[in-house]
């Protein structure tokens, strides 16, 4: 290439920022899909060196699923973070440490979270309508979402929130004694207190309760599987439908995410999908038809899909909400995908959050909020064409 | 003069785009005044080294004037692109790198910036050995106050930021262009630097619109008001009106228009009379539903309301007035009861709105309210857990309201709403609603759900009775809000503080006398001004006009000032000058002081403005005094220059994020005269 001499360039360079509509001929470098560009590429979580607390407190269990290694290191297996922990070291999801070689959850029995919410606010529209669950969290997340609603349980450390002291019988007692059906574990990430909801689930499913798990689906294959043995019900966030994505809003990735919803088809446990529409970053149609598209063929059409509407949030504040029109258009693209049920949210009075039978199209369940004015199901047949519903309804 | 002028408005504009495209809050003014102040210190020293190197020269000072008057333009566009790229689109920015991008976006004007006033002393200083260095200080203060009175009064109203740029940069242009034609006629390199800057210049009025142009929807309307920027975007449907940067009012907001009119109107019976800051169109909808005879609807930016008009988000409503008047004055000034008072504003976490979460503004509704009335206003709440800085806000809102009203009812959820009254308030806003026969969405369908008996009973005992109140002198809330900021970014305040404490340490020990003097002289007139600024509207509410004529008055001072100083400079005894001038300002506010104490409510405008002119009048005495006293050669004009800069940065950093937050007005009034009380020995001694 022919170098060209400093007043070449600059003549060359003030000609041509003064071309007339330069503005307007794409001049400007950052137009149309551009979020590419924007921020960090990656937000995902790093462990905290030499964070961990000398001494336990009364609040932990040791480790469900780790691996020792050498020179006392610790590899924790619960998610596909699989922090790799020197002793002294805390996890990415804030509630692991390795204390001399053997690795603890700081997350059991202290529950920073403690609610009664209507089942339909998890959301999980196909479980026992109109029951409550019994709902708890304790403080940590594997993720590093930047709209979360809970950041100030998700983001920080067990010891940094105030909590109450409730082990996993007395969660079973407080939840019978509060009339729940079930007990949720949900609001920051259950899957970092994997050691105190895997025992507490035990117990409720003795005790008759439901164990409902509301997660981002960030969990390794070993642990869900043994989690799966005793959950009723999930709500997991699919948060788009792109790696990069992913990693740029969420700090996580996208296929153990999917292999999460291929585990817990296989299973056969309900589940239900949960994407929040963010504008400018996952409100694609072209993504909304491909994530749809690979729902139909791995995990059939039967799975409710809910559709949420954003508001600014957290760190992502300088975004306005979600269209009412496109959370409508994605409902349209997902059904004609072929998903049977999917569901609008964050959305009041809105028809989207009704149940329409898929083969005779009649209404089954109108839904006000957490309200139910009308139940057309019959167990769970549709009282006029006798289809059965997918989902646990009694 | 012109390099003065074009500073000012840059340094204006500079704050209104880091406000627009980053974090509205006092702490992103402080970091831009402090990193503008610093840069100009290191500027100026640059400039000492540089004439040390090559001798200074016309040619240069007229190039580097073109450079100036193009980086203008360039940093504009600079802070608007990058802030996207560097940041993700969508996302607040924490304390660090708000420092970072501010300090680093800002460094190339504001070095150049402050390299450019001593470099002329020093070139004219090549001709005329004699020529003094107050003069220089004297025309770049009157090319200041022009400036400030440019941009105040007629650039903010009329132009946009990038045609401001150009216009204030026009006279940088010529004047570059008769210092580069005076002693020979124009070479072709100037020629085409010149032609270079105006291009440039240019080409921001037609980047203007794009350079602001969203990643999701399209912009429909983009308008500077003397409030802030507003813009209009659109979404398929959606419409979102942003206000620097923030979405603040849409066409579909049903949750919260509901919530924020139906919480407190279904307490009273028959609300007839009605008074809202801040709402927006769906919100008055909802108010309808009552069939009020007169909704007052209060709105400092009659730009924002236009806008909000012309797009449909605000409808013409029976008994609507629409009253462009800062919410505080009004009711200060209004004889006017109302059966209810609605705020729906953001978050108290500047200085300007927290005065609508204060105490004193509790009363003053209190004092407008029929009997029965109510008052209710919201703040962001929280989804499951109430974290601590949460908490703190919630409390000192709480206790505050408890301090005028019988009864506050405070209802937990993603807002927490405050209702008070002298009446008994019913948590149960589905049954009252009922009873009245008034139809709602988004309330009778999900209260039940969001805010039950427990969620009531969660926030009912998680508040702190011993949480300070939060009042307009000492304001609690801000200090809360700025805790809040650091722990949503998890970082903290303290290796700034740390780091900072020290670096001023270091430079407090290798200055000299005369330039303790000056650290302690710009620390008290930024701090004044802040002071002052806000205090004044507190007192007399937001009025935009008055507030560029405070900071015109601190300007103005130094004009006179100056040139008094350079009068007693030439008297033997004029050490002695430097002294009593110290103890003028001291003395000056002292009576500040004592004033607030004594006078706090019957304090007139004149006042501000008498002490604000006097102070800096004292403060410009003082420059060309100090200057006599380091000897008056170059390099004492750098170090003059730096101190001055580098105590007005601290004075405005520490004033308004340290002092005021943390201590109230009083005692950061007490604060200044330490510092003024500390840097007087230092005139009085001699240099090692």
């Amino acid at each position: 290439m022919k170098p060209i001499d400093r007043r070449t360039f600059l003549c060359l360079s003030a000609a041509l920022l003064a071309r007339p509509g330069a503005a307007h001929a794409g001049l400007w470098p950052f137009q149309g899909d551009r979020h590419e560009l924007s921020g960090e590429e990656d937000i995902r979580g790093t462990i905290f060196k030499k964070d961990a607390p000398k001494t336990l407190w009364k609040w932990h269990k040791e480790g469900f699923s780790y691996q020792k290694l050498a020179d006392r290191q610790v590899m924790c297996n619960i998610c596909p973070n699989r922090c790799l922990l020197a002793p002294g070291d805390r996890s990415v999801c804030r509630s692991k440490v390795n204390l001399d070689g053997t690795l603890y959850s700081l997350a059991y029995g202290n529950p920073c979270a403690v609610h009664l919410d209507p089942v339909e606010k998890k959301p999980l529209f196909h479980f026992k309508p109109r029951t409550t669950a019994f709902s708890i969290a304790a403080a940590g997340c594997n993720f590093r979402c930047l709209n979360c609603q809970n950041w100030e349980i998700s983001q920080v450390k067990p010891h940094e929130v105030r909590h109450e002291d409730m082990f996993p019988a007395e969660v079973v007692r407080q939840a019978r004694e509060a009339g729940a059906a079930s007990i949720a574990y949900t609001y920051s990430e259950a899957t970092t207190y994997f050691e105190y909801m895997i025992d507490t689930a035990r117990l409720a499913k003795d005790a008759g309760l439901n164990n409902l798990w509301i997660s981002n689906g960030y969990i390794n294959q070993e642990p869900l599987l043994e989690l799966c043995k005793v959950i009723n019900a999930a709500n997991v966030n699919l948060k788009s439908f792109d790696d990069a994505i992913y990693r740029k809003l969420n700090g996580g990735r996208l296929q153990p995410v999917l292999n999460t919803f291929k585990t817990m088809h296989d299973q056969g446990v309900h589940f239900e999908m949960t994407t929040l529409v963010v504008p400018g970053y996952v409100d694609n149609p072209e993504m909304i038809k491909e994530m749809c598209g690979w729902i139909v063929a791995n995990l059939g059409p039967d799975h409710p899909l809910h559709f949420l509407r954003f508001f600014p949030n957290y760190k992502l504040t300088r975004l306005p909400p979600t269209p009412v029109s496109t959370l409508d258009n994605f409902r349209k693209l997902a059904m004609a995908a072929g998903i049977r049920y999917v569901y609008l949210g964050n959305l009041p009075d809105h028809p989207g959050s009704n149940t329409y039978c898929h083969h005779c199209g009649q209404l089954l369940i109108e839904r006000r909020g957490y309200q139910l004015p009308v139940n057309n199901l019959e167990g769970n047949l549709c009282k006029f064409c006798r289809t059965a519903i997918p989902g646990v309804w009694l | 003069m012109a390099i003065g002028l074009s500073s000012v408005v840059m340094q204006l504009v500079l704050v209104r785009e880091f406000l627009a495209q980053f974090q509205g809050n006092e702490f992103t003014i402080a970091l831009i005044f402090f990193s503008w102040l610093i840069l100009g210190g290191m500027g100026a020293w640059l400039a000492l080294f540089a004439s040390r190197r090559s001798r200074p020269s016309l040619t240069r000072l007229a190039r580097l004037s073109l450079l100036l008057a193009a980086l203008a333009a360039i940093e504009v566009l600079a802070i608007r692109t990058l802030r996207d790229i560097i940041f993700l689109h969508g996302a607040d920015v924490g304390f660090y790198p708000t420092m970072a991008a501010i300090f680093l976006l800002t460094a190339p004007f504001g070095l150049l910036n402050g390299f450019l006033v001593p470099y002329s002393l020093y070139v004219l200083r090549g001709r005329d050995a004699d020529y003094p260095g107050a003069r220089i200080y004297l025309l770049d203060n009157a090319g200041d106050i022009i400036g400030g009175l440019l941009f105040s009064f007629v650039l903010v109203i009329w132009l946009t930021p990038l045609q401001s740029v150009f216009a204030a940069n026009l006279p940088l242009l010529v004047t570059a262009t008769l210092i580069a034609s005076e002693r020979q006629p124009l070479r072709p390199v100037f020629l085409l630097l010149l032609a270079g800057a105006v291009a440039v210049l240019l080409a921001g009025l037609l980047l203007e619109n794009k350079s602001l142009s969203p990643f999701e929807g399209r912009l429909i309307h983009y308008e500077e008001s003397r409030y802030g920027r507003i813009t209009v975007q659109q979404d398929r449907e959606l419409l979102t009106i942003f206000v620097d940067g923030a979405p603040i009012f849409s066409n579909q907001n049903i949750s919260q228009d509901e919530e924020t009119i139906h919480f407190p109107l279904s307490q009273i019976d028959d609300p007839r009379d009605l008074l809202l800051i801040g709402v927006e169109g769906g919100m008055l909808q909802e108010a309808a539903k009552y069939r009020p005879a007169r909704v007052d609807y209060l709105e400092i930016d009659r730009k924002l309301t236009d806008v909000q008009l012309r797009y449909k988000l605000l409808l013409p409503l029976p008994g609507l007035n629409l009253i462009h008047r800062d919410g505080r004055a009004y009711l200060a000034g209004t004889g006017r009861r109302y059966d209810a008072i609605i705020i729906n504003l953001p978050e108290p976490e500047t200085f300007q709105i927290n005065r609508f979460f204060t105490g004193e503004f509790f009363r003053l509704a209190r004092q407008h309210l029929r009997p029965g009335g109510i008052f209710a206003f919201s703040v962001a709440g929280f989804d499951n857990y109430l974290s601590d800085p949460a908490r703190l806000k919630i409390s000192s809102l709480y206790n505050t309201a408890r301090l005028h009203f019988q009864h506050v009812l405070s209802l937990p959820g993603n807002r927490v709403f405050f209702l008070c009254s002298d009446r008994p308030l019913n948590p149960d806003i589905p049954a009252l609603l009922q009873n009245k026969g008034i139809h709602t969405t988004y309330i009778s369908s999900f209260f039940s759900g969001n805010i039950t008996p427990e969620r009531l009973k969660y926030l009912r005992d998680n508040l702190l009775a011993d949480t300070p109140v939060n009042l307009d002198t000492a304001p609690f809330l801000l200090r809360v809000m700025f805790q809040q900021w650091f722990a949503r970014f998890a970082t903290s305040p303290l290796p700034f503080t740390v780091a900072g404490g020290m670096l001023l340490i270091l430079y407090l020990c290798r200055c000299r006398r005369e330039e303790l003097v000056l650290f302690s002289t710009g620390f008290v007139i930024m701090g004044s001004e802040t002071l002052v600024i806000f205090v004044y509207q507190i007192l007399f509410g937001y009025v935009y006009e008055q507030i560029g004529l405070l900071v015109t008055v601190f300007l103005a001072g130094l004009l006179p000032g100056a040139w008094l100083g350079e009068r007693l400079r030439q008297r033997r005894n004029f050490k002695k000058s430097l002294a009593l001038c110290d103890a003028f300002i001291i003395v000056l506010l002292v009576m500040f002081l004592l004033a607030l104490v004594t006078a706090h409510d019957q304090l007139q405008p004149g006042f501000f403005l008498l002490f604000g002119f006097a102070i800096s009048l004292l403060c410009g005495c003082q420059f060309p005094l100090a200057l006599a006293l380091g000897g008056g050669d170059n390099p004492a004009v750098a170090r003059a220059f730096s101190a001055d800069l580098i105590g007005a940065a601290c004075g405005t950093l520490l004033t308004s994020l340290l002092l005021i937050p943390f201590f109230g007005i009083l005692w950061a009034t007490a604060g200044l005269i330490l510092v003024k009380a500390a840097g007087m020995p230092a005139g009085a001694v001699r240099n090692k």
